[in-house]
């Protein structure tokens, strides 16, 4: 396997749901990503569901996918020896990445000067619900609240539902992924200055980028508030879900030649004659007020085909119809297969587990998967025996103590 | 040692990109102090360009004027080069040639078409780095087709897995795939940048937006592929968490977003007179108890957030250090969200036409090294001169040469 393009990076990370994934697009690269949980348990362990519907503290699939090519050590930093030993591992690493509440490490004496002046250089990356500064550093946070405050709740559903959350833990990837490359514009920095930095992710703030395409500057222009209206973009008409015979697409209109291509696919099939008016002709603007009008043209060309045959046909015509996929049609389809994407990893001794696969494709130092998610303390030994030098019968009292 | 202000200082990033996927890395990179030259043409100028403004809409498409554009565009070089002209392809040659990294995210194959592939660029410039971010990739049965974020969304399981159970699925307006593959190729590039600062080896990256799309649901496909079942749909609700939601508030389309963590959240909540009688039964003691009476406790919050607005709502809990806040537009955002004003999350950017735009901040919290946006709202080809003069040091004489061969694009002809 090729050792990835951050190879002999050395980064710590300890942090809850809200930043694993950022230690896992670091440790799929390369880098040597050292997990730190409490002794008494990671309440990430504990998330549902569970692998093959058996709850265990190895069988979180939330845990599984987070913290794939990562090493785990356990460590209570909290108390005087655990919190030397952290130290101990902080002169080793590049990069420390966590997120507990402001404030919370700084109170045992591991806040980013206590570890800048351990070892000089390093970048101290902390993800939060709303950041290190501001009348908010100290509120609580979870990702649909982020969704709130953030904006991208407001702007997904349905018009006549309450804002809904997508699938999964969306505000959390994203602010893990921000972290992610940001870490590494200041390890950069860090290794051509000589100077380190603490990284401050924001939650709420890393949310409120990605949804931005309903944002500020628009706003200030034209004074339309962004809403939820259902499958269609405000911007873009037409757009939205469309019925077909056995399910439904999705379409999306953003430039005069795709209209103009599906406007003659309308007319072709259905006789429409009103649908070639120029009227319609130019960018979506244009096309705004007749949006419903154009929507119950395409009705009426893709209600007599199957979903196959409008994502064919249209896309031989090159306008954007697409399959509106449920995840059993995702896991297969024919162009994930034939790209290979979904992989399997180790699990327990006969048992395999399959997921989702590389994000990116690196053609010099690929993505891979290191290894699977560490056991509870599967590296303890490994870490604090092979690389701090700590004699196997002192490990034994400190795990004794509860310090591992 | 040297002395930079700026984390990306001595990169220069040249740009082959439409839309938000591909430009919004090189605006973050541009934040960050890297040197960013977007190459556009008038023959086939960027959907994002295509504005018409509210306040004139008598005068058509006005490209400066994008809020979009400014978004994603802002604080870049922008050359106007004419790709279908072979003295345009030699000059983008050339361009390349300087370059640190390359962004592509034109349809699979464009490129190759252009004869810009990345063999040919790689041999150009050995140590190179390329993104090239498409839909569905390079390769594979779908490689070459037509897609915007939304439908990545859809195709993707993202819609159909999201929302109210009641409902086939949910869609967000801002085009999720778009923000999420350009951050992960923002990674990408880092990743490749740290490995060439170390080995002096450069690559290509590829990035189908679909697949990055689905890894963004790994656990919810885990489930799918492991065990042939989807997840179940849960709308605001949590399998970890109860009760969870967005309860309706005093006004016009205002919630206030909650969540109940654990236990001891909820003991905290019988601090609320109309949540007093639910805190007495033990069965709501645990999650699970509570997972399976949320319909009745959510009757019981929401008759006290109704009695008030979303903000008093959200501040009351969090002051009992509960976890909640308001479900904010951008209007909540940008005039009333005091933490947000705090943090100075907006960023002011001079505009060359307007004066002075505001778009939202880049939120790379690079507190050492802090970024900055030089300028919005210039036009196609407003640094020619500057790029291609300055960098790749044209003669006044070679420069007219490639005006005449039609290869740099000088006038903006009606769009």
């Amino acid at each position: 396997m090729n050792p990835g393009a951050l190879a002999g990076r050395k980064v710590l990370e300890i942090t809850d749901a809200s930043g694993a994934y950022c230690g896992k697009l670091l440790a799929d690269m390369g880098a040597d990503v050292i997990r730190i949980e409490p002794p008494g348990g990671d309440p990430t362990r504990a998330l549902g569901p569970f692998f093959q519907d058996q709850p265990g503290p190895d069988r979180s699939l939330f845990f599984l996918y987070m913290n794939t090519s990562k090493r785990g050590i356990t460590l209570d930093y909290t108390r005087p020896a655990g919190h030397a030993l952290l130290l101990k591992l902080v002169r080793q690493a590049d990069l420390v990445v966590e997120s507990y509440p402001p404030g919370f490490l700084a109170r045992y004496g591991l806040g980013y000067p206590e570890l800048a002046a351990e070892r000089p250089g390093i970048v101290l990356t902390s993800i939060t619900g709303f950041g290190q500064t501001g009348p908010h550093r100290d509120w609580a946070s979870t990702d649909l609240v982020a969704g709130a405050v953030g904006g991208s709740l407001y702007v997904t559903g349905e018009a006549e539902d309450p804002p809904v959350s997508l699938a999964g833990h969306q505000n959390h990837l994203m602010a893990s992924t921000t972290a992610a490359a940001s870490s590494l514009i200041a390890l950069r920095h860090a290794g051509r200055t000589g100077r380190g930095q603490h990284v401050d992710i924001s939650i709420q703030e890393t949310t409120l980028a990605v949804s931005h395409i309903s944002g500020v500057g628009k706003w200030l222009d034209d004074g339309i508030i962004p809403r939820r209206v259902g499958s269609g973009l405000t911007a873009s008409v037409p757009s939205g879900a469309y019925l077909c015979q056995n399910g439904r697409v999705y379409l999306m209109v953003n430039r005069p030649a795709h209209w103009a291509a599906l406007a003659q696919w309308i007319h072709e099939e259905t006789g429409n004659q009103e649908v070639l008016d120029p009227l319609f002709e130019g960018p979506s603007s244009r096309r705004i007020e007749y949006r419903e009008l154009l929507d119950l043209f395409i009705s009426e060309l893709t209600e007599r085909h199957t979903v196959q045959e409008v994502f064919q046909e249209g896309q031989r015509r090159h306008i954007a119809f697409t399959p509106l996929f449920s995840p059993a049609e995702v896991v297969r389809d024919a162009h994930l297969a034939a790209r290979n994407f979904f992989i399997s990893v180790p699990h327990a001794a006969q048992e395999t587990l399959r997921m989702p696969g590389a994000p990116y494709h690196h053609d010099a130092t690929p993505w891979a998967i290191r290894r699977p998610a560490p056991r509870f303390g599967e590296h303890n030994e490994a870490v604090y025996c092979g690389e701090l030098g700590i004699r196997p019968d002192a490990l034994q009292d400190l795990i004794d103590q509860g310090v591992v | 040692m040297i002395e930079s202000q700026h984390a990306l200082e001595g990169v220069r990033v040249v740009e082959f990109s439409q839309g938000m996927a591909g430009p919004w890395i090189g605006r973050m990179m541009a934040w960050s102090g890297a040197e960013v030259i977007r190459v556009e043409s008038h023959r086939v100028p960027g959907v994002v360009r295509l504005y018409v403004s509210p306040h004139e809409p008598e005068r058509g498409i006005q490209p400066e004027m994008s809020p979009w554009f400014t978004d994603w565009d802002a604080g870049k070089q922008f050359v106007a080069i004419n790709l279908k002209n072979p003295k345009g392809i030699e000059l983008a040659k050339r361009l390349v040639a300087r370059a640190d990294i390359v962004v592509e995210n034109n349809r699979a194959g464009a490129m190759e078409k252009l004869g810009l592939g990345w063999d040919v660029l790689k041999q150009i410039n050995p140590q190179l780095i390329g993104l090239s971010s498409s839909g569905f990739g390079n390769h594979g049965p779908h490689a070459s087709y037509v897609t915007w974020g939304p439908n990545i969304e859809a195709m993707s399981g993202m819609m159909q897995m999201s929302g109210f159970p009641h409902r086939e699925g949910a869609t967000t307006q801002y085009a999720y795939p778009d923000a999420l593959s350009a951050l992960h190729g923002l990674f990408a590039l880092l990743c490749a940048l740290d490995h060439r600062d170390r080995t002096g080896e450069g690559q290509c990256i590829e990035i189908a937006q679909f697949e990055t799309t689905v890894a963004m649901l790994g656990p919810e496909m885990m489930g799918q592929l492991n065990h042939q079942r989807p997840p179940v749909k849960l709308g605001n609700r949590s399998q970890n968490m109860a009760p969870q939601g967005c309860y309706p508030c005093s006004g016009d389309d205002r919630y206030c977003a909650i969540s109940i963590r654990n236990d001891e959240d909820w003991k905290k909540l019988g601090a609320l007179p109309e949540l007093g009688s639910l805190l007495q039964d033990p069965e709501l003691d645990h999650l699970e108890g509570r997972k399976r009476e949320t319909d009745r406790i959510d009757q019981a919050l929401t008759a006290w957030t109704q009695a008030r607005t979303a903000e008093r709502a959200a501040e009351e809990l969090q002051s009992l250090g509960l976890c909640a806040g308001v479900v904010q537009n951008t209007e909540d955002q940008y005039l009333n969200d005091s933490h947000l004003k705090a943090r100075k999350a907006f960023e002011q950017i001079p505009h060359l036409k307007k004066g002075e735009v505001t778009a939202v901040g880049i939120p790379l919290g690079l507190t050492g090294t802090p970024g900055r946006t030089t300028r919005a709202g210039a036009a196609l080809g407003e640094d020619n001169a500057t790029v291609f003069r300055d960098l790749l040091g044209l003669s006044e004489a070679e420069y007219a040469q490639f005006v005449e061969a039609g290869a740099i694009e000088e006038d903006s002809p009606n769009l």
